[in-house]
C-alpha cells in the first residue's frame, strides 16, 4: 500500500519537474533521487539576488530572478539588472535595474536579499534599508575616533620634540 | 558580401538620421506653436523649403565614394525609361540622405534633487549610478539617478546621462568619451585639410543635436569654403546658423560668383522671414519686391558688400539681356 502510494507520489513529482515551469511563485520538487520516499519537501519561493560572475579579483553581480533552491550562478528565470562594484574612471559604481520587470516579480511574491534591497534602497525605489543606515554611522563613528586617535598622537609627538 | 557592406554604410548613415529624425518630430509640435507671433524658426515649412533648395541636389557629391572595402563595379544594361527611373530613385534617397540635422535650443542643464539623506553621509567614497534598463522607455525619459557619497540622491547630468545611456544601449559609431578630433585645436587642422563633412557627420552620431558640444563644433565652421558643403545635409543648418548672425555675404557672394542667382534670392527672402523687423525686410515687404529687386534692396540696406552685390546682379541682368536676343 505504502509502496503505491510512494510509486504514485514520485509520478507525480517526476511530471511536474519534467513539464515546463510556470511562473508562479511555488515551485513543486526539486527531486533528489536518493531520498524522495522519506523527506518531505518544502514549496521554493523566487528570490531576487546577486550572482556573482566576472574573473579573479574583479567581480561583477547580475541581478536575477530566480527559484531559491537552485544554485548562485546557474541558471535564473529573468536577469534583471547588473551591479558593478568597482568604480570606474569618473569613481562611479554602475547599476542598472529593470523597474518595470522587478516590480512584476515582487507583485508575484518573490522576496530580495540583503544586498539587493540595500541597492534598491539607495536608487529610492525602496525606503533606505536601515542596516545602510547603521552602517553609515558605523563608519562615522570609526572616522572619529580615529581623528581623535590622530590628534592624540599629533599632541604626544609635539610634545616630544619640545 | 557586396550588397552586404554597401546597406551596411546605407544603415550606418541612415541610424544617425533616423534619430535625429524622431528628435526633430517631437519637437516640432512645441516649436510651430510658438512661431506665429515671433520671428520664424528652424522648424517652419517656409524654411526648411528654402534651406533644402539651397542645399542643392548634386547627385555626384552625395553619393560621393565612401571609404569602404573595395568592390568591383557593377555594369548594368538599361533602356532610356529604365535609366529615368533608377536617376529618380537616386535623387529620392539622396533627399533622405540630405535631411538637415535639426537646429534645436541647447538642452538646459539637470539640476533635480530627488532626496537629501545626510545620515549616508560616511557611506563610501565612490557615487552610485542607478539606469532603468527598461527597453520601452525612450532614452530622454529614462530615469538616470545618481546617488553622491554625501548622501544626496539626484538626477543626472547630460553628459552623464548620454555616457551612460551608450553603456547599456551602445549605438553604432558613438564612442563613450568623445574622440579627441572634437577638441579646438584638432578641430582647426581638420579645417585646415578641408575635412569639414567627416568631422561634422562624426559630430552628429557623436552627441545629441541639442548639447553643448554639437553646436560649438557647428559653429566653428569656416566660413570661406561653402563649396565643400554645398550638397551636404549641414548646408542648411549652416545657412542657418549665418542668417542668424546676420553675417550672409560671404554665402552670398559666393553664390553669385557661382551664378547661383535663385539661390542668392531665396537665401535674401529667408534672412527676411526670419528678422523681419530689419530695413531690409520692411522696404521688401512695402514694395513687394521678388527676386534681383530683393537682391537690390538688400545690397543698399544690410549688406556691408553693396558694391560687389550690386555689379553681380547687373552682369546677370546683361547676360539675360543678351542670351534672350
Amino acid at each position: 500500500m505504502y509502496l503505491i502510494r510512494s510509486c504514485m507520489v514520485f509520478y507525480k513529482y517526476f511530471l511536474l519537474t519534467y513539464s515546463l515551469l510556470s511562473s508562479t511563485e511555488y515551485l513543486s520538487v526539486m527531486v533528489h533521487l536518493s531520498s524522495f520516499l522519506l523527506k518531505k519537501y518544502h514549496g521554493g519561493h523566487v528570490v531576487i539576488r546577486l550572482a556573482l560572475g566576472g574573473a579573479t579579483n574583479r567581480p561583477f553581480y547580475r541581478i536575477v530572478a530566480a527559484y531559491n533552491k537552485w544554485a548562485r550562478d546557474s541558471k535564473y528565470i529573468e536577469q534583471l539588472g547588473s551591479y558593478d562594484p568597482l568604480p570606474n574612471i569618473h569613481n562611479e559604481k554602475l547599476v542598472a535595474f529593470n523597474y518595470e520587470r522587478i516590480k512584476y516579480w515582487i507583485a508575484c511574491g518573490a522576496h530580495t536579499t540583503k544586498p539587493v534591497a540595500k541597492l534598491l534602497g539607495l536608487a529610492g525605489f525602496f525606503p533606505l534599508h536601515p542596516m545602510t543606515i547603521t552602517e553609515a554611522e558605523r563608519r562615522q563613528k570609526a572616522a572619529l575616533t580615529e581623528e581623535v586617535k590622530m590628534d592624540r598622537q599629533e599632541q604626544v609627538e609635539q610634545k616630544e620634540a619640545l | 558580401m557586396a550588397t552586404f557592406s554597401f546597406t551596411r554604410c546605407l544603415v550606418r548613415s541612415y541610424f544617425c538620421v533616423k534619430c535625429v529624425d524622431h528628435v526633430q518630430t517631437r519637437l516640432q509640435t512645441t516649436a510651430s506653436r510658438s512661431s506665429k507671433y515671433s520671428k520664424s524658426q528652424f522648424t517652419d515649412t517656409e524654411v526648411q523649403d528654402i534651406l533644402t533648395k539651397i542645399t542643392g541636389l548634386d547627385l555626384k557629391k552625395v553619393f560621393q565614394p565612401i571609404r569602404q572595402q573595395l568592390t568591383p563595379p557593377k555594369y548594368k544594361l538599361m533602356t532610356d525609361t529604365e535609366l529615368e527611373e533608377a536617376v529618380r530613385k537616386a535623387e529620392e534617397q539622396a533627399k533622405h540622405l540630405l535631411k538637415m540635422p535639426p537646429v534645436l535650443p541647447e538642452r538646459k542643464p539637470v539640476n533635480d534633487v530627488l532626496s537629501e539623506d545626510q545620515m549616508l553621509e560616511g557611506m563610501g567614497t565612490a557615487k552610485y549610478v542607478f539606469t532603468d534598463i527598461n527597453f520601452n522607455v525612450p532614452h530622454r525619459e529614462r530615469f538616470i539617478v545618481v546617488r553622491e557619497p554625501s548622501g544626496t540622491l539626484r538626477k543626472a547630468t547630460w553628459n552623464e546621462r548620454d555616457r551612460i545611456i551608450q553603456v547599456y544601449f551602445p549605438k553604432e559609431g558613438r564612442k563613450i568619451t568623445p574622440p579627441p578630433i572634437f577638441k579646438e585645436e584638432n578641430l582647426r587642422v581638420v579645417f585646415e585639410q578641408d575635412r569639414h563633412e567627416d568631422v561634422l557627420n562624426q559630430c552628429v552620431v557623436q552627441f545629441e543635436p541639442d548639447s553643448a558640444e554639437f553646436k560649438n563644433v557647428m559653429e566653428i565652421d569656416v566660413h570661406g569654403k561653402y563649396d565643400l558643403l554645398r550638397s551636404t545635409r549641414f548646408f542648411g543648418g549652416l545657412a542657418w546658423h549665418l542668417v542668424n548672425g546676420r553675417r550672409i555675404d560671404g554665402l552670398l557672394v559666393d553664390m553669385l560668383q557661382s551664378d547661383l542667382m535663385q539661390d542668392a534670392v531665396r537665401l535674401v527672402r529667408l534672412f527676411n522671414l526670419v528678422h523681419p523687423q530689419s530695413e531690409s525686410a520692411q522696404h521688401a515687404q512695402r514694395q513687394q519686391a521678388t527676386d534681383l529687386d530683393l537682391l537690390k534692396i538688400y545690397a543698399q540696406y544690410e549688406s556691408n558688400r553693396a558694391g560687389f552685390i550690386e555689379l553681380a546682379v547687373q552682369t546677370y541682368e546683361q547676360t539675360k539681356a543678351l542670351s534672350s536676343f
